[in-house]
């Protein structure tokens, strides 16, 4: 077999690019889909029946539609029905923020139920308001105990950027597919690009790993 | 053996002031089961008040009913002659007057021993976090723990997490303390530096009501003891009166049951 693996040299600064670029739709994406998150767990939280409910139908429906179709979704049927055209780049964030922010709900949701009562109403006995006691006390232990499946949650999403590269937003996945289409190295640069994915995610499976155990609570 | 002369029973203490806590017909309920069943009661001012009996007679329920954590089904509680509000931020400036220690201790796992005894005041009352921790360093060496002030509640044994308590709650600087079983989770060895802060609290005339099953603790240091059963006052009277004197059978079932043989 006659391999060149000079075509990743070669596209370097393309292959960077790529890398900025999924690494900047990971960032933004977790950025709002973190207090999203946070958003919809506290509406599900909620006493009213109404506010509560509509975050439940919000995350079962996107939960449990392919990333994939809410990306195309996104991209060819939104503009029709709403009239709203965004670039490549913020609809592929849109999908992502939907999909990630009903994970998140569901996460962070387990982790505030996951503290016990005892806590909000030793707050609540010294005179602090719900809301004072829900942030100043049982989110911030919350947030310690689900550190690790939003890490997982990140790592996933990390990957799952690639799908974006179907509506042509130029992240790794996207760009190292056309310098194949055009080079004909399929094996090369698929080589490539899983050396590049795991190299950026494996550390940040391990920076969590270390996040959660100097930062986790003991109780 | 001497003659102990009959004495005349001396005026229950904070009886010549208008009382803390009045408790007029208080009912609460979880779905049928009857927690309090009319219960009227009154807490005056620097008193001591244990409350026992068997579990789930609705000692508890009465103290958590004190502060509002549960809502009543029927009467009302007022403090210092007012009842008790409904709105959520009146609620709040109520729970502020009313510190409470709990059997779990309930101290915030994420915050230091200091921590945990300055964020009342800087979240509630809006203290500056500088002359919150000075005060909260105060009170930590009131309860004997200024050494341990910047360990988290997993290093603390459960005697000093307890104090750490106490010292919260003192720190909202509250009219009357509320103790819910404040020992039973503790080792035997670590229950007598809990009581004795109680006791030093009790000496310097804190209102004070204590759930506890600590029969010694209610003997020495309570002015007033309340035997509940089955959500109801069974008795209620000074501890000479309760603990020897006791005028139901079913006080000294209870008490006999403890191997209290006073």
């Amino acid at each position: 077999m006659n391999l060149d693996w000079n075509v990743v040299w070669n596209n370097r600064d393309a292959l960077l690019q790529g890398v900025a670029l999924t690494i900047g739709l990971t960032v933004a994406t977790m950025a709002l889909a973190v207090p999203g998150g946070i958003l919809l767990a506290l509406m599900r939280l909620s006493s009213n029946r109404f506010i509560s409910n509509a975050s439940l139908y919000f995350v079962e429906f996107f939960r449990n539609l392919p990333l994939i179709l809410v990306i195309y979704w996104a991209f060819y049927v939104l503009p029709i029905a709403t009239d709203i055209q965004f670039s490549a780049f913020t609809t592929a964030l849109v999908a992502l923020v939907l999909n990630v922010s009903s994970y998140n709900a569901e996460t962070f949701r387990a982790g505030i139920n996951s503290i016990r009562k005892g806590q909000m109403e030793a707050a609540l006995a010294m005179g602090m308001s719900r809301r004072q006691a829900m942030f100043k006390v049982v989110i911030p232990q919350a947030a310690r105990r689900i550190l690790p499946v939003v890490a997982s949650t990140w790592i996933s999403l990390f990957k799952d950027t690639s799908l974006v590269s179907v509506i042509a937003v130029g992240e790794l996945a996207y760009t190292a597919m056309q310098i194949r289409a055009q080079s004909f190295r399929v094996l090369e640069m698929l080589t490539a690009m899983a050396v590049l994915y795991w190299l950026m995610g494996y550390p940040q499976a391990k920076l969590v790993d270390w996040i959660h155990k100097k930062y986790g609570v003991k109780e | 053996m001497n003659a102990t002369l009959p004495t005349a029973a001396p005026a229950r203490k904070g009886a010549d002031q208008p009382p803390v806590l009045v408790y007029e017909n208080v009912r609460k309920n979880y779905g049928d089961f009857v927690a309090l069943n009319d219960v009227s009661l009154q807490v005056n001012k620097g008193e001591v008040m244990c409350l026992i009996g068997p579990s789930g007679s609705g000692k508890s329920t009465l103290l958590r009913c004190t502060n509002a954590l549960e809502t009543l089904n029927g009467g009302r509680i007022l403090l210092d002659g007012v009842p008790l509000p409904t709105k959520e931020s009146e609620v709040r400036k109520v729970r502020q007057r009313m510190g409470m220690v709990f059997q779990s201790f309930e101290l915030f796992p994420h915050k230091s021993a200091l921590d945990n005894v300055a964020m009342g005041p800087i979240t509630v009352l809006g203290m500056s976090e500088k002359t919150a921790r000075e005060r909260a360093m105060v009170l930590l060496d009131k309860v004997g723990l200024a050494s341990k002030a910047g360990n988290f509640p997993a290093n603390l044994s459960g005697g000093q997490q307890q104090r750490v308590a106490i010292a919260r709650a003192l720190a909202m600087e509250p009219e009357v303390m509320l103790f819910d079983e404040p020992t039973s989770a503790l080792d035997p060895e670590t229950v007598g530096e809990v009581l004795d802060i109680m006791k030093k609290l009790a000496l310097e005339g804190m209102t004070m009501i204590v759930v506890t099953h600590e029969m010694s603790f209610a003997q020495r240091v309570a002015n007033w003891v309340v035997v509940f059963e089955s959500g109801a006052i069974l008795e209620e009277g000074p501890p000479a009166q309760i603990f020897d004197h006791p005028t139901k059978a079913r006080t000294r079932d209870f008490l006999g049951h403890l191997g209290w043989n006073g």
